[in-house]
């Protein structure tokens, strides 16, 4: 194993040292990205404190990719800050983020199908034994620290040996997950994870995302579904078009609102009224512009009580 | 192979090379025995020039890239070329289409002459014709015995791969085999399958085929190998090349066979190995004297307008066989590379 | 750096905690038997058996064990070179200038010892590093470039064989290396490239030991070491891998470099057992090499497969190639035959691996 973790890939440990103060871990200050011409994000706050699952919601297209791909160090930003811990950094590859204790979960790339789930676990961190001709990897502690570490988080599997491939997609993003949280992640990015899933896989991988926040890491939760984001939420962020269009603590807003913004509420708002001309085009449920507005006082969440 | 006959004094000019060249790459590694360093200083085959006019003279063959065989033809026409004061244009392509257009391609040039191999006739004589049409003479070399005089040409020179394995097959009966086995390197090569055909012909005893990969020696050596012992009565192995002919030898000992070596064809290693033995006899069809005499014959219709044998009779270059009896004036220009 | 903070496992006080043994119902254990089936070479060995069942009922000549030899012998050289693009093929690339970079290493060992009379073992490190370099190249221009390695290998093989034959004729004058083997060094090269011993009466060449050797290697680096895990991981997934930390550029570049070193060494054997190279050899042979890696299990698309498998399918393409010799079948339809039994071995290699997988 390398110089890969940046702090102890124990659990309760991260969670001791930890900052307390809620300081944010990550924390960007109206960033951007470029491709060229082409803005593909500007502008972007964004900050990420242990012990919280800030949402990042989006439409296809709204450029949440694009930050997830700067912030885990596959992009560079080309305005405004990225920093961890106070520090303003730019990483070119994602080691460096991982060596920063940012980890990302991608939807569609978590794993390496083919592989054993073990191998896949310890994948770019092995662990070896004996001296460098001979060094090789130390498969009985792996095998056994791999299921340790899943079922801590919840996750019982019969045989490590099975290509992970053989998995649900909940199990796989669970594994994922697992991973990222021992070796030291301090904040998880995770890209849609419950966006191939059917409601109970769902269901699990938001239990995982809760068990990785209580374990004091941050977490950056992208989706496009308010429901999920909700359900874990302690901070919301809708993009659209590039741009933030709405920031708000958990106590700022309702699932309701949420779920405008993100249904794309303004811009149907203002359709409303021809849609009212076409006939069988129900508009009474749509909300009117007025209720977009964001309202801090708004703070009773019917939803609040979904995973605690 | 032969140790003895590399004992020759080195030029000064060498020794430095190689002292320089050694100290280059690693401190005293000189090979004190081989290499260029002992290859002797052969001289060229120059015999003057001549002082005719420039003429052009286009050489298209079938040869395959990478063939030893059309390389010594090749270097028969560039020895004419030389003399002759001739601008040799080569060119090749084993597909019978794109030699077609190759020919075609020196017709536009408006060359002098165009020496052409007929390895498929039928697929040349439109643009033989046409070449003819344009006033260029044109000879054929190496294959088309049978079509030369039908498609029109001047002369030819060679020997047909049949002609040259029915003497082989002749030659198996002098020696009193009694089972050869022919292997052919490259499966579906007209002119390997015409020997073998040849042989088969005259040659009294049996005749088995071996296809074998001939680009990749261990494969050919383990299939002679493994065709040796599959039938021990095999007595004569009947190569079609000299690489193949020398990796034989390696099979047969593989094998613990008694049978013999022969093959078509020359090179430098194997003149060394019917000195030693280990092949008997190669038969030759000069493709030296092919190309040699292909471009010549054009530089001779040119300025003084002979062409051999009348337009009736072709050439024969060959089959001439290198035996222990005469190996060792042959080996002197297999050295060289022209035999 | 080491690892020790496994010993002392965390346990989340929110994390739900299960029963240690508990399964879930849906990953039932798969049988031993069924496990060994859904190796990636269980299916060629079977194969292999098949095929040598075959032949020893065939061909009274193929039950001698001298022709055990004799198609040991040529699946050892051509299994030596399937080993590395094997492993390049389970890291997900291929390469077709595998069959002209044998014929590059020998020319480029035999021209230099020759034209610079020099101890022949300067030409076999010179060749070692041309091999190695050509294979960084190919790794360095697939990685640059983002073309398919089908594409970007294709053009060196193109190149590697013009310059074969080109480099052959400026030095020679001719289309092959001169001999080299009356210079200093070279009985003692081919001691250890191309020598033989005796067993029991059986002549034994030395490449069937390096073969099973390196074979030996493979697996091991495949199996037990970082190294063979990031090899399944940029077959498997390149941009998981890449996400995870993976070093995905050196690793594919290594992969190349060691099909560079297997070209190295089977040039030599060529070499230094028969003196001589000619210039268009090796030309269709980067096909045997994949052939063998895909007859022992390997995916073509990748991340999956094992070093024993090629070893196996270069031992089943041996066996058919000598096998129809000794069977004395007529020689005009030994393609056709070769072809017959490589599909049939195909076949039963996949319908093992679909009985293996199939619950």
């Amino acid at each position: 194993m390398t110089t890969t973790n940046g702090s102890s890939p124990n659990g309760t440990l991260v969670k001791d040292t930890a900052p307390q103060d809620g300081k944010p871990v990550v924390e960007l200050r109206g960033a951007g990205k470029s491709y060229g011409n082409i803005r593909a994000l500007h502008g972007v706050d964004l900050s990420v404190r242990p012990s919280q699952v800030t949402c990042v919601l989006g439409d296809n297209g709204a450029g949440k990719s694009t930050l997830i791909k700067i912030i885990s160090g596959l992009h560079q930003h080309t305005e405004g800050e990225f920093l961890v811990d106070g520090e303003p950094v730019r990483f070119s590859t994602p080691r460096e983020a991982l060596d920063k204790g940012i980890a990302t979960v991608y939807q569609d790339l978590a794993t390496v199908p083919l592989m054993p789930v073990w191998r896949n676990f310890f994948l770019g961190s092995e662990m070896t034994k004996g001296p460098w001709p001979l060094r090789r990897l130390d498969i009985d502690r792996m095998k056994k620290t791999a299921d340790e570490e899943l079922r801590n988080m919840g996750i019982v599997l019969d045989d490590l040996d099975q290509p992970i491939g053989t998995l649900s997609g909940g199990q796989r993003q669970c594994v994922a997950i697992a991973r990222a949280v021992y070796f030291g992640a301090r904040v998880l990015i995770l890209d849609e994870p419950t966006a191939a899933l059917g409601v109970k896989q769902s269901g699990v991988v938001l239990k995982y995302i809760a068990a990785a926040r209580d374990r004091g890491l941050g977490v950056i939760f992208i989706t496009h579904n308010p429901h999920h984001a909700y359900m874990v939420g302690d901070h919301f962020s809708v993009l659209r078009l590039g741009t933030l269009e709405l920031s708000a603590a958990r106590s700022e807003i309702t699932l309701e609102e949420l779920t405008n913004h993100m249904a794309g509420g303004a811009e149907l708002a203002a359709l409303k009224h021809e849609l009212a001309q076409v006939r069988g085009v129900d508009v009474e449920e749509l909300p009117e512009e007025s209720d977009l507005q964001v309202t801090p006082a708004a703070g009773g969440s019917s939803a609040s009580d979904a995973t605690r | 192979m032969d140790r003895t006959s590399r004992r020759r004094p080195r030029r000064y000019a060498a020794i430095a090379a190689a002292t320089a060249a050694a100290a280059l790459l690693a401190a005293g590694c000189s090979s004190s025995s081989g290499g260029k360093q002992a290859e002797e200083d052969s001289g060229t085959t120059s015999a003057g020039k001549a002082s005719t006019p420039r003429m052009t003279v286009a050489l298209v063959t079938h040869q395959a890239p990478g063939d030893t065989f059309w390389d010594i033809v090749r270097k028969g026409a560039q020895a004419a070329a030389a003399k002759d004061n001739i601008k040799l244009v080569y060119s090749s392509d084993p597909n019978a289409g794109n030699q077609a257009n190759l020919v075609q391609n020196a017709i536009d040039q408006k060359v002098d002459g165009i020496a052409v191999t007929l390895a498929k006739p039928d697929a040349m004589k439109d643009v033989v014709a046409k070449a003819e049409k344009a006033g260029i003479p044109v000879v054929g070399l190496n294959s088309g015995l049978s079509d030369w005089k039908k498609l029109g040409m001047l002369e030819f020179f060679g020997q047909d791969e049949t002609v040259a394995g029915e003497a082989f097959g002749k030659k198996l009966n002098e020696v009193g085999a009694k089972k050869a086995v022919c292997v052919i390197q490259e499966q579906g090569n007209v002119g390997l399958t015409q020997r073998c055909a040849g042989v088969k012909k005259t040659f009294d005893g049996t005749t088995e085929t071996l296809y074998v990969n001939g680009t990749d020696m261990p494969s050919v050596k383990s299939t002679i190998t493994a065709k040796l012992k599959q039938d021990s009565s095999i007595d004569y192995v009947v190569a079609l090349g000299a690489p193949y002919a020398l990796t034989a030898v390696q099979s047969v000992s593989d094998a613990g066979s008694k049978a013999k070596i022969a093959t078509f064809d020359l090179n430098k290693d194997l003149t060394s190995a019917i000195k030693k033995g280990d092949i008997q006899f190669a038969v030759d069809q000069q493709p030296y004297l092919q190309g040699y005499l292909a471009v010549d014959s054009l530089w001779l219709y040119k300025n003084n307008g002979n062409y051999s044998g009348g337009g009736e009779q072709p050439v024969l270059t060959g089959p001439a066989f290198v035996d222990s009896s005469n190996v060792d004036t042959i080996a002197k220009f297999a050295a060289k590379g022209t035999r | 750096m080491t690892v020790t903070q496994a010993t002392a496992p965390a346990t989340s006080p929110s994390s739900p905690a299960s029963p240690a043994a508990q399964r879930d119902g849906r990953t039932a254990q798969r049988s031993l038997g069924r496990r060994l089936l859904a190796r990636p070479e269980v299916g060629a060995l079977i194969a292999a058996v098949g095929v040598y069942v075959f032949f020893f009922a065939a061909a009274p000549a193929f039950r001698e064990a001298s022709a055990l030899s004799t198609v040991l012998y040529q699946a050892s050289v051509m299994g030596i070179m399937a080993l590395p693009v094997a492993l390049l093929m389970i890291g997900g690339e291929f390469d077709l200038s595998a069959g002209v970079a044998v014929t590059t290493s020998a020319l480029t060992a035999a021209i230099l010892s020759f034209q610079l009379s020099v101890n022949v073992w300067t030409g076999v490190v010179v060749a070692l590093v041309v091999s190695l370099a050509v294979g960084a190249f190919n790794g360095w221009l697939l990685i640059k470039t983002g073309l398919p390695s089908f594409l970007v290998t294709l053009g060196s093989f193109l190149v590697l064989q013009g310059a074969n034959l080109a480099v052959t004729k400026i030095f020679t004058s001719n289309v092959a290396s001169d001999s080299i083997s009356d210079m200093d060094g070279f009985d003692q090269a081919k001691t250890i490239f191309a020598s033989e011993f005796s067993v029991g009466g059986v002549n034994v060449k030395i490449t069937i030991i390096y073969w099973l050797v390196f074979a030996a290697a493979a697996t091991w680096l495949l199996l037990r070491t970082k190294f063979g895990n990031w090899i399944f991981a940029v077959g498997g997934n390149k941009d998981s891998a890449r996400a995870v930390g993976v070093p995905v550029n050196l690793t594919k570049i290594a992969l190349f470099m060691g099909v560079g070193a297997g070209a190295w060494f089977v040039g030599m054997h060529l070499l230094f057992s028969f003196n001589t190279v000619q210039s268009g050899e090796g030309v269709g042979n980067e096909f045997l090499y994949i052939i063998a890696a895909v007859i022992g299990g390997c995916l073509l698309t990748g991340g999956y497969g094992s070093a024993i498998g090629p070893v196996i399918g270069a031992f089943i393409f041996g066996m058919v190639s000598q096998g129809i010799v000794y069977a004395n079948w007529n020689p005009d339809w030994f393609k056709a035959f070769l072809g017959v039994m490589l599909l049939v071995a195909a076949l039963v290699n996949l319908w093992v691996r679909r009985t293996a997988t199939r619950r």
